[in-house]
């Protein structure tokens, strides 16, 4: 038995658009889902994640590549055979049948026989929070517990996998955030994998095990989301994944010139390309020097009061845009910056993140 | 004048002569061939005022002992035109539905043309329609022609004045009445709800029985009575195709009529349709709840 | 596996085409077979020729030299008066009731409104033939004489409903705020009227006036009681053709009110599918 409960070898997808050409959805992935891992497919609207996720459900076919289900190759199975469940971005609750029913409809068509589906039923029911509602129907449900019910009737027939199309983006935000634990706990308990599909990069950094970050139908980075986050592989996960500044230039030792005269100095290896870009998140400045660190001056455009830190918005000398987040506990500099308009911003070289610039234009 | 009583005034000028129009002629009409129903025939047509409930009687069980025993020949053409109809009802649906389904969807542009083609037939004369199936179910029609040329049957077939011609008939008139709701209906689909069906391991005949179905019912519920009602008091299409062999409720109505000017017994035989026509509309009114609001139809 | 699906929805379709097959072949075929050279057998195909079409309007044709049938014609021009008259006269009518009643229902608020609305359907739902002897009797009673004037009335207690619902639409979908600009700007309500509502109306309106018209020329039920003896229109001139014995002259009658209906139509829904 693999480890991988899905593979997907070079999937490939495209759709024709009214223009005359075609789209590609999914350029050749390639994918692995480990068991009992939960796993979030992010990026942009457009960037293939749901199709994805289709593909892996199979209501998208593949024009090229295949799919690997346990081991078994599901590439021409139609999705009602497929030991996939799925939670749709809006619920899709059978309007004419009772909660009871919605749950309990994977296990009917199955012809689980009434009296176990009924138990079973309502250990779903439990299980998602929603005791006893099984006579309701989901047009008397609130948003929050419709998701569960739906929720519930994906989980009941024990899917091998289950996945998830940004099931919390029609939530409120303090519904989302409890929701985020619950499902991260459900994970734990079912023991199943959740491939979980979600433009908000919080959300995925927060519930993940590995972090897929998608762009233009390509994966372009699969790791933890520590990994994702401090050290993203293209400057596209950099910027969509966290604030960042980036300074591409050209290696010169251990520093990166910029075209604007910037030299930002960093520690980290990197690759043999000359081309690279440096990257210091917000955060990473500070406006205390500590142990000879280099710096950078801007001038001060903005100061934003963000509650638990301030968010200084200013321009190098040379016109480039930058963006720092230092601790409310700066407040005496933060007085100065404000009087002055200029501040020092320092960094430390040993956690400024290198990407190789691409040769090729994309 | 002020600005409220001129509203009157405005209100007024508009509905006032359609609602009098309406009134005149087509409330009192009916209300009088209400109280016709119950009165008793003339020697020579017309009616007379006196109360004779006879005119139900004759056909539910108590006839006028002057007259007649009970012949129950007039519910026997009631039950035979409910049964024709509601075979239409079928018939009608099971051609409609899958068409209807599939037409829903279609991209846009396909989907208008063929609306379009829906349409088109309401818009003929009934009486050119139901024309072309005499002639193509005539003993010297069309099919039995290209029947006998290719050898396939010695002898003409009996098709024309036989109930089935009557249901081809019904059927070919009224699929737009069909065809619309339903199309409605599926149009109105969430699809997510058969992805999601699928997703829980029903496959596309499961699928279709336990979520697109029922969810389409409403239309279908919808065209069926409006096939049905016209379809019971039908009269053209079995004089046309059914000959004199076929009587339905709306040939003997017309026949009284017409022929044998018994005015109020015509008059019960047409309550009765209405009676039909309630109790259907009272269905649906009932099945309703369950369904929520059903577009209104404007063709 | 796929090719189960494919088959799947292939069949679907091609049922699809068979289905509008079924509606427009039996149509084809007439029109096919109106230029069929066999005066006796009507489906057995003898020969193209267009006498059957020149004979119906009224020319001397080798076919038939019958006597009989000059004097068809003339009922039969007559039949297309009184329908052209007849459609003429109640489109007039039940349009102006029917919008009448569609602004008054849209635009104010009267006590019983949501009532006399479901009321208004009840004209279009009920069995032609329960009305048809309704009037019928109404019109014996009350003493009138059964002739054009009777069957105008007849048709127009329906015709106004399908005006109504088809200029209700309209209404339904016509933006408010343009007349509060109207208003805005200096109009007064008669001008606002004329200028602003009539003219958008004006679609809804024209769609339930093509209605109306095509209706009435292809309404047979009702018309064909309240007719009285002198009166006979187009519908059931062919229905009592039909009642005869079927000539082949009928074929082209029929061909040619087909061509009538489908051309009026196809404007009528040419125009609404423009409005939207």
């Amino acid at each position: 038995m693999s480890d991988q409960i899905v593979t997907l070898e070079n999937a490939t997808r495209s759709f024709p658009v009214p223009e005359g050409h075609r789209i590609y959805a999914l350029r050749g992935i390639d994918l692995e889902v480990s068991r009992n891992e939960f796993l979030t497919l992010l990026g942009p609207s457009g960037c293939g994640k749901t199709t994805l996720l289709q593909a892996i459900s199979g209501f998208i076919d593949l024009e090229k590549g295949r799919i690997l289900i346990d081991g078994k190759d599901v590439t021409d199975v139609p999705p009602h055979r497929r030991p996939v469940n799925t939670v749709f971005q809006n619920y899709a609750l059978f309007p004419h049948m009772s909660v009871g029913d919605n749950t309990g409809y994977a296990l009917e068509i199955a012809g689980v026989p009434s009296a176990e589906r009924r138990k079973r039923v309502a250990e779903a029911l439990e299980m998602v929070g929603l005791k006893g509602l099984e006579n309701r129907r989901p047009r008397q449900l609130s948003g929050g517990q419709q998701q569960r019910v739906a929720l519930a009737r994906a989980i009941i027939a024990r899917p091998k996998l289950l996945l998830l199309d940004e099931p919390l983006s029609a939530l409120d935000k303090n519904l989302r955030e409890a929701m985020r634990i619950e499902l991260k706990t459900l994970q734990h308990e079912l023991g199943i994998s959740f491939v979980f599909v979600t433009h908000d990069q919080e959300e995925a950094l927060t519930m993940s095990d590995r972090v897929a970050v998608l762009n233009a139908g390509q994966i372009q980075q699969l790791g933890t989301p520590r990994a994702v986050y401090d050290e993203p592989a293209t400057t596209f996960v950099a910027t969509f994944v966290g604030a960042s500044n980036l300074f591409e230039g050209s290696r010169d030792g251990n520093r990166v010139i910029t075209q604007d005269g910037i030299a930002i100095q960093s520690n980290r290896p990197a690759a043999t390309n000359a081309a690279v870009t440096a990257l210091i998140r917000p955060e990473q400045f500070s406006l205390v020097a500590a142990n000879d660190q280099p710096s950078l001056d801007i001038d001060v455009d903005q100061v934003v009061f963000v509650g638990s830190s301030f968010e200084l918005l200013g321009h190098t000398a040379g016109g480039r845009k930058l963006t720092a987040m230092v601790p409310a506990s700066g407040r005496q500099q933060i007085g100065a910056i404000e009087a002055s308009r200029k501040a020092r911003l320092y960094y430390d070289p040993a956690s400024v993140h290198l990407i190789a610039t691409p040769e090729a234009a994309e | 004048m002020s600005a409220r009583s001129r509203q009157r005034l405005e209100l007024g000028v508009l509905l006032t002569p359609a609602t009098l129009f309406l009134i005149a002629f087509f409330v009192v009409p009916l209300v009088i061939m209400m109280v016709m129903s119950f009165l008793m025939p003339g020697l020579y047509g017309g009616a007379e005022w006196e109360f004779y409930p006879h005119n139900f009687g004759r056909i539910l069980g108590f006839a006028d002992p002057m007259f007649e025993e009970f012949d129950p020949v007039y519910l026997a053409i009631f039950w035979r035109s409910v049964r024709i109809a509601a075979l239409t009802v079928l018939c009608t649906f099971l051609v409609c539905y899958p068409a209807a389904f599939q037409v829903a969807r279609l991209p846009e542009r396909w989907k208008n043309f063929c609306l379009f083609l829906i349409a088109l037939p309401f818009f003929t004369s009934l009486i050119v329609r139901l024309f072309v199936w005499v002639l193509l179910l005539r003993q010297t029609g069309l099919i039995n022609e290209v029947l006998l040329d290719l050898h396939l049957i010695d002898r003409p077939l009996d098709m024309i004045y036989t109930d089935g011609a009557i249901i081809v008939g019904m059927v070919y008139i009224y699929v737009p009445f069909m065809f619309l709701p339903i199309y409605a209906s599926v149009e109105k689909l969430d699809w997510a709800l058969v992805r999601a069906s699928q997703d829980l391991g029903a496959g596309p005949v499961r699928t279709f029985l336990r979520v697109i179905f029922p969810l389409t019912l409403p239309g279908v519920i919808g065209g069926a009575i409006i096939v049905f009602i016209p379809a019971l008091g039908n009269f053209v299409v079995p004089e046309v195709l059914g000959g004199a062999k076929v009587l339905m409720l709306g040939n003997l109505i017309e026949q009284q009529f017409l022929a044998a000017r018994n005015w109020p017994f015509g008059s019960a035989l047409a309550m009765l349709v209405m009676a039909a026509m309630l109790v259907a509309l009272f269905i649906y009114v009932l099945t309703e709840g369950r369904r929520g609001s059903d577009p209104a139809l404007g063709l | 596996m796929r090719i189960a699906r494919t088959l799947g929805r292939g069949s679907l379709a091609l049922y699809t085409i068979i289905f509008f097959g079924f509606i427009y072949l039996p149509l084809a075929l007439i029109v096919v077979y109106s230029f069929n050279a066999n005066p006796i057998n009507m489906m057995t195909w003898s020969g193209f020729t267009t006498d059957w079409y020149l004979q119906v309007l009224g020319f001397k044709t080798k076919i038939s030299e019958n006597a009989l049938y000059l004097e068809s014609t003339d009922q039969l021009l007559a039949a297309v008066r009184n329908s052209l008259v007849i459609a003429a006269s109640t489109t007039a009518i039940a349009t102006v009731l029917g919008t009448a009643l569609a602004i008054a229902i849209h635009r104010y608020y009267f006590f019983g409104k949501s009532f006399y609305r479901v009321l208004l359907f009840a004209p279009m739902l009920m069995p032609d033939i329960v009305l048809g002897i309704a009037l019928l009797i109404f019109f014996v009673a009350i003493g009138a004489h059964l002739g054009l004037v009777t069957i105008i009335i007849g048709q127009c207690t329906f015709l106004i409903s399908y005006v109504f619902i088809v200029v209700s639409a309209r209404l339904a979908g016509m933006d408010r705020t343009l007349e509060n600009a109207s208003a805005d700007l200096g109009a007064n309500e008669w001008t606002t009227f004329r200028k602003v509502v009539l003219p958008q109306l004006m679609p809804g309106v024209l769609g339930g006036a093509l209605l109306a018209f095509i209706i009435s020329m292809d309404d047979l039920v009702i018309t064909y009681f309240i007719s009285g003896v002198d009166i006979t229109t187009l519908p059931i001139f062919i229905f009592a053709m039909l009642r005869r014995g079927i000539k082949p002259e009928i074929n082209a009658i029929a061909v040619m009110m087909l061509t009538f209906s489908f051309v009026v139509a196809s404007l009528g829904l040419y125009f609404r599918s423009r409005q939207k």
